[in-house]
Protein backbone atom coordinates (compact mmCIF):
# COMPACT_ATOMS: atom_id res chain seq x y z
CA UNK A 1 0.00 0.00 0.00
CA UNK A 2 1.29 3.45 -0.82
CA UNK A 3 0.26 6.68 0.80
CA UNK A 4 0.78 10.22 -0.30
CA UNK A 5 1.42 12.76 2.41
CA UNK A 6 2.00 16.48 2.29
CA UNK A 7 5.36 17.64 3.69
CA UNK A 8 4.98 19.06 7.19
CA UNK A 9 5.43 22.83 7.44
CA UNK A 10 4.26 25.79 9.49
CA UNK A 11 2.17 27.89 7.16
CA UNK A 12 -0.60 30.26 8.14
CA UNK A 13 -3.94 28.69 7.06
CA UNK A 14 -5.04 31.93 5.44
CA UNK A 15 -1.93 32.42 3.31
CA UNK A 16 -1.66 31.91 -0.41
CA UNK A 17 1.04 29.29 0.16
CA UNK A 18 -1.33 27.30 2.33
CA UNK A 19 -4.04 27.52 -0.32
CA UNK A 20 -1.54 26.26 -2.90
CA UNK A 21 -0.63 23.31 -0.67
CA UNK A 22 -4.29 22.44 -0.20
CA UNK A 23 -4.80 22.70 -3.96
CA UNK A 24 -1.74 20.67 -4.96
CA UNK A 25 -1.42 18.00 -2.27
CA UNK A 26 -5.12 17.82 -1.47
CA UNK A 27 -5.95 17.28 -5.14
CA UNK A 28 -3.43 14.48 -5.52
CA UNK A 29 -4.53 12.84 -2.29
CA UNK A 30 -8.19 13.01 -3.29
CA UNK A 31 -7.40 10.94 -6.39
CA UNK A 32 -5.57 8.21 -4.54
CA UNK A 33 -7.86 8.01 -1.56
CA UNK A 34 -11.37 8.90 -2.69
CA UNK A 35 -11.45 7.61 -6.26
CA UNK A 36 -12.61 4.01 -5.83
CA UNK A 37 -11.35 3.01 -9.26
CA UNK A 38 -7.73 4.10 -8.75
CA UNK A 39 -6.40 0.54 -8.63
CA UNK A 40 -5.51 -1.65 -11.60
CA UNK A 41 -8.12 -4.34 -10.86
CA UNK A 42 -10.89 -1.75 -11.34
CA UNK A 43 -9.16 0.88 -13.47
CA UNK A 44 -8.26 -1.48 -16.32
CA UNK A 45 -11.72 -3.08 -16.81
CA UNK A 46 -13.58 0.20 -16.26
CA UNK A 47 -11.45 2.92 -17.81
CA UNK A 48 -9.55 0.97 -20.45
CA UNK A 49 -11.73 -2.04 -21.29
CA UNK A 50 -15.11 -0.28 -21.07
CA UNK A 51 -14.16 2.63 -23.36
CA UNK A 52 -12.54 0.23 -25.84
CA UNK A 53 -15.75 -1.71 -26.31
CA UNK A 54 -17.91 1.43 -26.24
CA UNK A 55 -15.92 2.76 -29.18
CA UNK A 56 -16.37 -0.44 -31.19
CA UNK A 57 -20.04 -0.76 -30.26
CA UNK A 58 -21.03 2.70 -31.45
CA UNK A 59 -18.77 2.53 -34.50
CA UNK A 60 -20.49 -0.71 -35.54
CA UNK A 61 -24.01 0.47 -34.65
CA UNK A 62 -23.60 3.92 -36.19
CA UNK A 63 -22.08 2.78 -39.45
CA UNK A 64 -24.69 -0.01 -39.76
CA UNK A 65 -27.68 2.22 -39.00
CA UNK A 66 -26.64 5.36 -40.86
CA UNK A 67 -24.01 4.34 -43.44
CA UNK A 68 -21.86 7.12 -42.03
CA UNK A 69 -18.13 6.48 -41.59
CA UNK A 70 -17.19 4.66 -38.39
CA UNK A 71 -14.56 7.38 -37.81
CA UNK A 72 -17.38 9.85 -37.08
CA UNK A 73 -18.63 7.70 -34.19
CA UNK A 74 -15.11 6.88 -33.07
CA UNK A 75 -14.25 10.57 -32.63
CA UNK A 76 -17.49 11.31 -30.77
CA UNK A 77 -17.04 8.42 -28.37
CA UNK A 78 -13.30 8.94 -27.96
CA UNK A 79 -14.13 12.37 -26.52
CA UNK A 80 -17.16 11.12 -24.57
CA UNK A 81 -15.27 8.37 -22.71
CA UNK A 82 -13.40 11.05 -20.81
CA UNK A 83 -16.73 11.56 -19.01
CA UNK A 84 -16.35 8.17 -17.35
CA UNK A 85 -13.20 9.43 -15.66
CA UNK A 86 -14.32 13.04 -15.24
CA UNK A 87 -17.92 12.69 -14.09
CA UNK A 88 -17.59 9.53 -11.99
CA UNK A 89 -14.17 10.53 -10.66
CA UNK A 90 -15.23 13.99 -9.51
CA UNK A 91 -18.47 12.63 -8.07
CA UNK A 92 -16.48 10.17 -5.98
CA UNK A 93 -13.82 12.74 -5.05
CA UNK A 94 -16.46 14.95 -3.43
CA UNK A 95 -19.24 12.60 -2.35
CA UNK A 96 -16.90 9.98 -0.88
CA UNK A 97 -15.74 12.50 1.72
CA UNK A 98 -19.13 11.94 3.26
CA UNK A 99 -19.30 8.18 2.75
CA UNK A 100 -15.79 7.58 4.06
CA UNK A 101 -16.54 9.74 7.10
CA UNK A 102 -13.86 12.37 6.39
CA UNK A 103 -16.22 15.24 5.55
CA UNK A 104 -16.58 16.58 9.12
CA UNK A 105 -12.79 16.60 9.56
CA UNK A 106 -12.32 18.44 6.25
CA UNK A 107 -14.97 21.01 7.07
CA UNK A 108 -13.58 21.55 10.55
CA UNK A 109 -10.26 22.75 9.06
CA UNK A 110 -9.68 26.38 8.14
CA UNK A 111 -8.49 25.27 4.68
CA UNK A 112 -9.31 27.56 1.79
CA UNK A 113 -12.52 26.09 0.32
CA UNK A 114 -11.87 27.27 -3.24
CA UNK A 115 -8.39 25.68 -3.21
CA UNK A 116 -9.79 22.53 -1.64
CA UNK A 117 -12.42 22.29 -4.33
CA UNK A 118 -10.29 23.32 -7.31
CA UNK A 119 -7.44 20.97 -6.42
CA UNK A 120 -9.69 18.00 -7.06
CA UNK A 121 -10.12 18.91 -10.71
CA UNK A 122 -6.49 18.48 -11.64
CA UNK A 123 -6.03 14.68 -11.39
CA UNK A 124 -9.42 13.94 -12.92
CA UNK A 125 -8.85 16.24 -15.88
CA UNK A 126 -5.53 14.49 -16.50
CA UNK A 127 -7.15 11.10 -16.10
CA UNK A 128 -9.98 11.97 -18.49
CA UNK A 129 -7.45 13.24 -21.00
CA UNK A 130 -5.49 10.00 -20.75
CA UNK A 131 -8.59 7.85 -21.32
CA UNK A 132 -9.63 10.01 -24.26
CA UNK A 133 -6.18 9.92 -25.87
CA UNK A 134 -6.14 6.14 -25.51
CA UNK A 135 -9.55 5.96 -27.23
CA UNK A 136 -8.31 8.26 -30.02
CA UNK A 137 -5.32 5.96 -30.54
CA UNK A 138 -7.74 3.02 -30.89
CA UNK A 139 -9.79 5.03 -33.35
CA UNK A 140 -6.71 5.86 -35.43
CA UNK A 141 -5.49 2.26 -35.50
CA UNK A 142 -8.77 0.40 -35.99
CA UNK A 143 -11.56 2.74 -37.05
CA UNK A 144 -10.09 5.02 -39.65
CA UNK A 145 -9.85 8.19 -37.56
CA UNK A 146 -7.53 10.69 -39.22
CA UNK A 147 -6.40 13.92 -37.57
CA UNK A 148 -5.12 16.78 -39.70
CA UNK A 149 -1.44 17.14 -38.62
CA UNK A 150 -1.57 20.94 -38.81
CA UNK A 151 -4.46 21.13 -36.33
CA UNK A 152 -3.33 18.62 -33.75
CA UNK A 153 -2.58 21.32 -31.19
CA UNK A 154 -6.00 22.91 -31.71
CA UNK A 155 -7.71 19.50 -31.40
CA UNK A 156 -5.68 18.89 -28.23
CA UNK A 157 -6.74 22.24 -26.76
CA UNK A 158 -10.39 21.58 -27.59
CA UNK A 159 -10.12 18.15 -25.98
CA UNK A 160 -8.51 19.56 -22.84
CA UNK A 161 -11.24 22.19 -22.44
CA UNK A 162 -13.94 19.59 -23.06
CA UNK A 163 -12.50 17.25 -20.45
CA UNK A 164 -12.36 20.15 -17.99
CA UNK A 165 -16.01 21.03 -18.55
CA UNK A 166 -17.09 17.41 -18.13
CA UNK A 167 -15.11 17.27 -14.89
CA UNK A 168 -16.93 20.43 -13.83
CA UNK A 169 -20.35 18.82 -14.29
CA UNK A 170 -18.92 15.88 -12.33
CA UNK A 171 -18.09 18.33 -9.54
CA UNK A 172 -21.67 19.58 -9.57
CA UNK A 173 -22.89 16.01 -9.42
CA UNK A 174 -20.48 15.38 -6.53
CA UNK A 175 -21.85 18.37 -4.63
CA UNK A 176 -25.43 17.20 -5.24
CA UNK A 177 -24.40 13.72 -4.07
CA UNK A 178 -23.50 15.11 -0.66
CA UNK A 179 -27.25 15.09 -0.10
CA UNK A 180 -28.23 11.93 -1.98
CA UNK A 181 -28.29 8.30 -0.96
CA UNK A 182 -26.77 7.11 -4.24
CA UNK A 183 -24.54 9.68 -5.94
CA UNK A 184 -23.58 7.42 -8.81
CA UNK A 185 -27.19 7.42 -10.05
CA UNK A 186 -26.77 11.03 -11.18
CA UNK A 187 -23.30 10.37 -12.58
CA UNK A 188 -24.65 7.52 -14.71
CA UNK A 189 -27.51 9.70 -15.88
CA UNK A 190 -25.16 12.54 -16.85
CA UNK A 191 -22.84 10.31 -18.89
CA UNK A 192 -25.79 8.68 -20.67
CA UNK A 193 -27.36 12.08 -21.37
CA UNK A 194 -24.10 13.22 -22.95
CA UNK A 195 -24.27 10.23 -25.30
CA UNK A 196 -27.75 11.24 -26.40
CA UNK A 197 -27.86 15.04 -26.34
CA UNK A 198 -24.36 16.28 -27.21
CA UNK A 199 -23.78 15.17 -30.78
CA UNK A 200 -21.61 12.22 -29.79
CA UNK A 201 -23.43 9.81 -32.10
CA UNK A 202 -26.24 11.85 -33.63
CA UNK A 203 -25.43 15.20 -35.30
CA UNK A 204 -27.05 18.04 -33.33
CA UNK A 205 -28.92 19.22 -36.44
CA UNK A 206 -30.83 15.91 -36.56
CA UNK A 207 -32.12 16.23 -32.99
CA UNK A 208 -35.47 17.90 -32.14
CA UNK A 209 -35.25 21.54 -31.06
CA UNK A 210 -35.70 20.92 -27.33
CA UNK A 211 -32.95 18.30 -27.37
CA UNK A 212 -30.62 20.78 -29.05
CA UNK A 213 -31.36 23.28 -26.29
CA UNK A 214 -30.50 20.67 -23.63
CA UNK A 215 -27.37 19.71 -25.57
CA UNK A 216 -26.20 23.31 -25.74
CA UNK A 217 -26.53 23.62 -21.98
CA UNK A 218 -24.49 20.49 -21.32
CA UNK A 219 -20.71 20.21 -21.52
CA UNK A 220 -19.20 18.42 -24.52
CA UNK A 221 -21.43 19.75 -27.29
CA UNK A 222 -19.29 22.71 -28.35
CA UNK A 223 -15.98 21.12 -27.40
CA UNK A 224 -16.75 17.97 -29.35
CA UNK A 225 -17.74 20.01 -32.39
CA UNK A 226 -14.44 21.88 -32.09
CA UNK A 227 -12.53 18.58 -31.91
CA UNK A 228 -14.37 17.28 -34.98
CA UNK A 229 -13.64 20.43 -36.98
CA UNK A 230 -10.01 20.54 -35.85
CA UNK A 231 -9.62 16.89 -36.84
CA UNK A 232 -10.72 17.96 -40.32
CA UNK A 233 -8.08 20.69 -40.40
CA UNK A 234 -9.84 23.75 -38.94
CA UNK A 235 -7.53 26.22 -37.20
CA UNK A 236 -7.90 28.13 -33.95
CA UNK A 237 -9.51 31.01 -35.81
CA UNK A 238 -12.37 28.78 -36.93
CA UNK A 239 -12.97 26.81 -33.75
CA UNK A 240 -11.77 29.32 -31.14
CA UNK A 241 -15.35 30.45 -30.54
CA UNK A 242 -16.53 26.90 -29.90
CA UNK A 243 -13.64 26.27 -27.51
CA UNK A 244 -14.43 29.54 -25.72
CA UNK A 245 -18.10 28.59 -25.29
CA UNK A 246 -17.10 25.15 -23.99
CA UNK A 247 -14.73 26.80 -21.49
CA UNK A 248 -17.51 29.14 -20.34
CA UNK A 249 -19.91 26.22 -19.92
CA UNK A 250 -17.27 24.39 -17.87
CA UNK A 251 -16.54 27.43 -15.69
CA UNK A 252 -20.27 27.96 -15.12
CA UNK A 253 -20.69 24.38 -13.94
CA UNK A 254 -17.58 24.63 -11.73
CA UNK A 255 -18.88 27.84 -10.11
CA UNK A 256 -22.33 26.32 -9.63
CA UNK A 257 -20.76 23.24 -8.07
CA UNK A 258 -18.65 25.36 -5.70
CA UNK A 259 -21.62 27.50 -4.70
CA UNK A 260 -23.67 24.37 -3.99
CA UNK A 261 -20.80 22.84 -2.01
CA UNK A 262 -20.53 25.96 0.16
CA UNK A 263 -24.31 26.15 0.59
CA UNK A 264 -24.53 22.50 1.59
CA UNK A 265 -21.64 22.93 4.02
CA UNK A 266 -23.44 25.79 5.76
CA UNK A 267 -26.73 23.98 5.69
CA UNK A 268 -25.16 20.81 7.12
CA UNK A 269 -23.52 22.81 9.94
CA UNK A 270 -26.79 24.58 10.72
CA UNK A 271 -28.87 21.39 10.74
CA UNK A 272 -26.20 19.14 12.29
CA UNK A 273 -26.43 16.73 9.35
CA UNK A 274 -22.73 16.48 8.44
CA UNK A 275 -22.59 12.82 9.38
CA UNK A 276 -26.10 11.81 8.40
CA UNK A 277 -26.12 9.16 5.65
CA UNK B 1 -36.32 -31.42 -0.51
CA UNK B 2 -39.59 -32.02 -2.40
CA UNK B 3 -40.19 -30.48 -5.81
CA UNK B 4 -43.03 -28.39 -4.39
CA UNK B 5 -40.88 -26.93 -1.62
CA UNK B 6 -38.02 -26.26 -4.07
CA UNK B 7 -40.35 -24.44 -6.47
CA UNK B 8 -41.79 -22.43 -3.59
CA UNK B 9 -38.28 -21.50 -2.41
CA UNK B 10 -37.19 -20.38 -5.90
CA UNK B 11 -40.41 -18.42 -6.41
CA UNK B 12 -40.10 -16.72 -3.02
CA UNK B 13 -36.44 -15.73 -3.54
CA UNK B 14 -37.18 -14.52 -7.09
CA UNK B 15 -39.99 -12.27 -5.89
CA UNK B 16 -37.97 -11.11 -2.88
CA UNK B 17 -35.07 -10.14 -5.15
CA UNK B 18 -37.35 -8.26 -7.55
CA UNK B 19 -38.64 -6.22 -4.61
CA UNK B 20 -35.11 -5.55 -3.39
CA UNK B 21 -34.00 -4.37 -6.84
CA UNK B 22 -37.03 -2.08 -7.02
CA UNK B 23 -35.61 -0.22 -4.03
CA UNK B 24 -32.24 0.33 -5.73
CA UNK B 25 -31.80 3.58 -7.67
CA UNK B 26 -28.96 1.99 -9.63
CA UNK B 27 -31.13 -0.88 -10.88
CA UNK B 28 -34.03 1.44 -11.64
CA UNK B 29 -31.63 3.38 -13.86
CA UNK B 30 -30.25 0.22 -15.42
CA UNK B 31 -33.63 -1.36 -16.14
CA UNK B 32 -35.97 1.53 -16.87
CA UNK B 33 -34.01 4.65 -17.79
CA UNK B 34 -30.92 3.39 -19.59
CA UNK B 35 -32.89 1.26 -22.15
CA UNK B 36 -35.04 4.31 -22.93
CA UNK B 37 -31.95 6.42 -23.59
CA UNK B 38 -30.42 3.73 -25.80
CA UNK B 39 -33.77 3.15 -27.55
CA UNK B 40 -34.04 6.89 -28.31
CA UNK B 41 -30.45 6.90 -29.55
CA UNK B 42 -31.21 3.86 -31.71
CA UNK B 43 -34.42 5.40 -33.10
CA UNK B 44 -32.59 8.57 -34.12
CA UNK B 45 -29.64 6.67 -35.60
CA UNK B 46 -31.85 4.38 -37.69
CA UNK B 47 -34.03 7.32 -38.70
CA UNK B 48 -30.89 9.16 -39.79
CA UNK B 49 -30.12 6.18 -42.04
CA UNK B 50 -33.63 6.19 -43.50
CA UNK B 51 -35.04 3.36 -41.36
CA UNK B 52 -38.43 4.69 -40.32
CA UNK B 53 -40.55 1.61 -40.96
CA UNK B 54 -42.56 0.19 -38.07
CA UNK B 55 -40.52 -3.00 -38.12
CA UNK B 56 -37.26 -1.04 -37.77
CA UNK B 57 -38.63 0.78 -34.73
CA UNK B 58 -39.76 -2.49 -33.18
CA UNK B 59 -36.35 -3.99 -33.95
CA UNK B 60 -34.68 -1.11 -32.08
CA UNK B 61 -37.12 -1.15 -29.15
CA UNK B 62 -36.68 -4.88 -28.57
CA UNK B 63 -32.90 -4.61 -28.95
CA UNK B 64 -32.61 -1.68 -26.54
CA UNK B 65 -34.89 -3.47 -24.06
CA UNK B 66 -32.72 -6.56 -24.24
CA UNK B 67 -29.65 -4.35 -23.62
CA UNK B 68 -31.29 -3.39 -20.33
CA UNK B 69 -31.98 -7.06 -19.56
CA UNK B 70 -28.32 -7.89 -20.12
CA UNK B 71 -27.13 -5.00 -17.93
CA UNK B 72 -29.46 -6.04 -15.12
CA UNK B 73 -28.36 -9.67 -15.45
CA UNK B 74 -24.70 -8.68 -15.50
CA UNK B 75 -24.78 -6.37 -12.48
CA UNK B 76 -27.58 -8.11 -10.59
CA UNK B 77 -26.03 -11.56 -10.86
CA UNK B 78 -22.35 -10.60 -10.98
CA UNK B 79 -22.52 -9.24 -7.47
CA UNK B 80 -25.09 -11.69 -6.09
CA UNK B 81 -22.78 -13.79 -3.91
CA UNK B 82 -20.58 -10.82 -3.04
CA UNK B 83 -23.63 -8.91 -1.74
CA UNK B 84 -24.61 -11.83 0.47
CA UNK B 85 -21.08 -11.71 1.84
CA UNK B 86 -21.28 -7.97 2.53
CA UNK B 87 -24.70 -8.32 4.14
CA UNK B 88 -23.42 -11.18 6.29
CA UNK B 89 -26.07 -13.62 5.06
CA UNK B 90 -23.86 -15.90 2.95
CA UNK B 91 -22.78 -18.13 5.84
CA UNK B 92 -26.38 -18.56 6.99
CA UNK B 93 -27.68 -19.33 3.51
CA UNK B 94 -24.91 -21.81 2.69
CA UNK B 95 -25.41 -23.66 5.95
CA UNK B 96 -29.23 -23.65 5.85
CA UNK B 97 -31.02 -26.96 5.14
CA UNK B 98 -32.35 -25.50 1.84
CA UNK B 99 -30.13 -26.05 -1.19
CA UNK B 100 -28.00 -22.97 -1.78
CA UNK B 101 -28.06 -23.36 -5.57
CA UNK B 102 -31.87 -23.00 -5.49
CA UNK B 103 -31.51 -19.77 -3.55
CA UNK B 104 -29.03 -18.56 -6.15
CA UNK B 105 -31.39 -19.61 -8.96
CA UNK B 106 -34.12 -17.49 -7.37
CA UNK B 107 -31.77 -14.57 -6.94
CA UNK B 108 -30.52 -14.63 -10.53
CA UNK B 109 -34.01 -15.16 -11.95
CA UNK B 110 -35.18 -12.21 -9.89
CA UNK B 111 -32.58 -10.01 -11.59
CA UNK B 112 -33.49 -11.30 -15.06
CA UNK B 113 -37.26 -10.98 -14.53
CA UNK B 114 -36.69 -7.46 -13.23
CA UNK B 115 -34.60 -6.72 -16.32
CA UNK B 116 -37.45 -7.78 -18.59
CA UNK B 117 -39.54 -4.86 -17.34
CA UNK B 118 -37.10 -2.83 -19.46
CA UNK B 119 -38.47 -4.37 -22.65
CA UNK B 120 -41.99 -3.33 -21.64
CA UNK B 121 -40.68 0.18 -20.95
CA UNK B 122 -38.97 0.52 -24.35
CA UNK B 123 -42.02 -0.82 -26.17
CA UNK B 124 -44.26 1.70 -24.40
CA UNK B 125 -41.69 4.45 -25.15
CA UNK B 126 -41.62 3.54 -28.84
CA UNK B 127 -45.41 3.54 -29.11
CA UNK B 128 -45.87 6.83 -27.25
CA UNK B 129 -43.05 8.89 -28.74
CA UNK B 130 -42.31 7.38 -32.12
CA UNK B 131 -45.68 5.92 -33.10
CA UNK B 132 -44.24 2.43 -33.23
CA UNK B 133 -46.79 -0.28 -34.09
CA UNK B 134 -47.03 -3.25 -31.74
CA UNK B 135 -47.24 -6.42 -33.75
CA UNK B 136 -46.28 -10.06 -33.60
CA UNK B 137 -45.91 -12.34 -36.59
CA UNK B 138 -46.23 -15.40 -34.33
CA UNK B 139 -48.21 -14.21 -31.30
CA UNK B 140 -48.63 -17.72 -29.91
CA UNK B 141 -44.86 -18.28 -29.92
CA UNK B 142 -44.10 -14.97 -28.22
CA UNK B 143 -44.79 -16.14 -24.62
CA UNK B 144 -42.66 -19.24 -25.21
CA UNK B 145 -39.88 -17.07 -26.68
CA UNK B 146 -39.98 -14.80 -23.64
CA UNK B 147 -39.89 -17.80 -21.29
CA UNK B 148 -36.95 -19.30 -23.21
CA UNK B 149 -35.07 -15.99 -23.01
CA UNK B 150 -35.74 -15.62 -19.26
CA UNK B 151 -34.65 -19.21 -18.52
CA UNK B 152 -31.46 -19.00 -20.59
CA UNK B 153 -30.47 -15.58 -19.22
CA UNK B 154 -31.29 -16.72 -15.69
CA UNK B 155 -28.97 -19.72 -16.06
CA UNK B 156 -26.28 -17.52 -17.57
CA UNK B 157 -26.79 -15.19 -14.62
CA UNK B 158 -26.14 -18.07 -12.26
CA UNK B 159 -22.92 -18.88 -14.09
CA UNK B 160 -21.94 -15.22 -13.86
CA UNK B 161 -22.72 -15.16 -10.12
CA UNK B 162 -20.61 -18.23 -9.39
CA UNK B 163 -17.61 -17.17 -11.47
CA UNK B 164 -17.50 -13.41 -10.88
CA UNK B 165 -17.19 -14.01 -7.15
CA UNK B 166 -13.65 -15.24 -7.78
CA UNK B 167 -12.77 -11.69 -8.89
CA UNK B 168 -12.65 -9.24 -6.03
CA UNK B 169 -14.25 -6.36 -7.97
CA UNK B 170 -17.20 -8.00 -9.72
CA UNK B 171 -18.75 -4.64 -10.66
CA UNK B 172 -15.63 -3.73 -12.61
CA UNK B 173 -16.16 -6.87 -14.69
CA UNK B 174 -19.72 -5.65 -15.21
CA UNK B 175 -18.40 -2.33 -16.53
CA UNK B 176 -16.14 -4.25 -18.88
CA UNK B 177 -18.68 -6.72 -20.26
CA UNK B 178 -21.69 -4.50 -20.93
CA UNK B 179 -20.78 -3.14 -24.39
CA UNK B 180 -19.05 -6.19 -25.90
CA UNK B 181 -22.04 -8.45 -25.22
CA UNK B 182 -24.43 -5.81 -26.58
CA UNK B 183 -22.32 -5.82 -29.70
CA UNK B 184 -21.61 -9.49 -30.37
CA UNK B 185 -25.06 -10.82 -29.48
CA UNK B 186 -26.71 -8.79 -32.21
CA UNK B 187 -29.02 -6.73 -30.02
CA UNK B 188 -28.87 -3.71 -32.33
CA UNK B 189 -26.31 -4.74 -34.95
CA UNK B 190 -27.01 -8.07 -36.69
CA UNK B 191 -24.52 -10.82 -35.87
CA UNK B 192 -24.13 -11.48 -39.60
CA UNK B 193 -22.48 -8.05 -40.07
CA UNK B 194 -19.77 -8.82 -37.51
CA UNK B 195 -16.40 -10.36 -38.44
CA UNK B 196 -16.73 -14.08 -39.08
CA UNK B 197 -14.40 -15.05 -36.22
CA UNK B 198 -16.68 -13.40 -33.63
CA UNK B 199 -19.85 -15.19 -34.71
CA UNK B 200 -19.12 -18.58 -33.01
CA UNK B 201 -18.65 -16.67 -29.72
CA UNK B 202 -22.06 -15.06 -30.09
CA UNK B 203 -23.68 -18.49 -30.65
CA UNK B 204 -22.55 -19.51 -27.17
CA UNK B 205 -24.27 -16.55 -25.51
CA UNK B 206 -27.85 -16.63 -24.26
CA UNK B 207 -28.76 -13.04 -25.27
CA UNK B 208 -28.08 -13.91 -28.93
CA UNK B 209 -30.71 -16.67 -28.98
CA UNK B 210 -33.04 -14.92 -26.54
CA UNK B 211 -33.11 -11.88 -28.82
CA UNK B 212 -33.47 -14.07 -31.90
CA UNK B 213 -36.41 -15.91 -30.30
CA UNK B 214 -38.24 -12.72 -29.27
CA UNK B 215 -37.54 -10.87 -32.52
CA UNK B 216 -38.42 -13.96 -34.54
CA UNK B 217 -41.82 -14.20 -32.86
CA UNK B 218 -42.44 -10.46 -33.22
CA UNK B 219 -41.10 -9.55 -36.66
CA UNK B 220 -39.48 -12.70 -38.08
CA UNK B 221 -40.37 -14.35 -41.37
CA UNK B 222 -40.04 -17.87 -39.96
CA UNK B 223 -41.02 -19.24 -36.53
CA UNK B 224 -37.98 -19.01 -34.19
CA UNK B 225 -37.95 -22.70 -33.24
CA UNK B 226 -34.16 -23.08 -33.42
CA UNK B 227 -33.63 -20.02 -31.23
CA UNK B 228 -36.08 -21.32 -28.60
CA UNK B 229 -34.43 -24.75 -28.56
CA UNK B 230 -30.98 -23.16 -28.30
CA UNK B 231 -32.15 -21.05 -25.34
CA UNK B 232 -33.22 -24.13 -23.40
CA UNK B 233 -30.13 -26.12 -24.42
CA UNK B 234 -27.81 -23.30 -23.36
CA UNK B 235 -29.76 -22.94 -20.10
CA UNK B 236 -29.01 -26.57 -19.23
CA UNK B 237 -25.33 -26.17 -20.16
CA UNK B 238 -24.99 -22.95 -18.13
CA UNK B 239 -26.71 -24.53 -15.12
CA UNK B 240 -24.39 -27.54 -15.12
CA UNK B 241 -21.33 -25.27 -15.46
CA UNK B 242 -22.68 -22.99 -12.70
CA UNK B 243 -23.24 -25.97 -10.37
CA UNK B 244 -19.66 -27.14 -10.90
CA UNK B 245 -18.35 -23.60 -10.33
CA UNK B 246 -20.53 -23.20 -7.22
CA UNK B 247 -19.29 -26.45 -5.66
CA UNK B 248 -15.71 -25.33 -6.32
CA UNK B 249 -16.26 -21.79 -5.00
CA UNK B 250 -18.00 -22.92 -1.81
CA UNK B 251 -15.42 -25.67 -1.16
CA UNK B 252 -12.64 -23.12 -1.63
CA UNK B 253 -14.35 -20.61 0.66
CA UNK B 254 -14.82 -23.25 3.38
CA UNK B 255 -11.25 -24.50 2.99
CA UNK B 256 -9.76 -20.99 3.13
CA UNK B 257 -12.25 -19.88 5.81
CA UNK B 258 -13.27 -16.91 3.66
CA UNK B 259 -17.03 -17.50 3.53
CA UNK B 260 -17.75 -14.42 5.58
CA UNK B 261 -14.72 -12.36 4.57
CA UNK B 262 -15.27 -9.26 2.47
Amino acid sequence: MTALTAPFSHVSPGSLRSAWRVFWYGGRMSYGMLFNWARPSIYIPTLIGGPTFQLFFFAALGSYATNRSSAYFAIGNAVQVSAIAGVFGMTMAIANERWFGTLPAILATPANRAALFAGRFMPFVLNGLLVSLYAFALGVVFLGVRLAPGSLAVAGLALLVTVFSCTAIGALQGAISLRLRDGLFGANLVTMSILLFCGVNIPMAELPGWMQVVGNLLPFTHGLEAVRQAADGAGLGQVGGLIGIEALVGIAYALLAFALFVYLERSARRNATLDVR
Amino acid sequence: MSAGRSTRLIWFVTWFNVRMLLASEFFILLTFISPLIFATLGFFLFRSGGGTAGQTLLYVALGAGMMGVWSTTLFGCGGAIAWQRWEGTLELLVNAPSRYDFILVGQTFGAVVFGFYGIVATLAWGVLLFGMPIQATYPLLLPLSLLAAVVSLGSLGMLIATTFVLYRHANALGNLLEYPIWLITGLLVPVATLPIWIQPVSWLLAPTWGMEAIRGAAIGADPPILAIVMCFALAVAYYVAARIALVYVLAKARRDATLSLQ
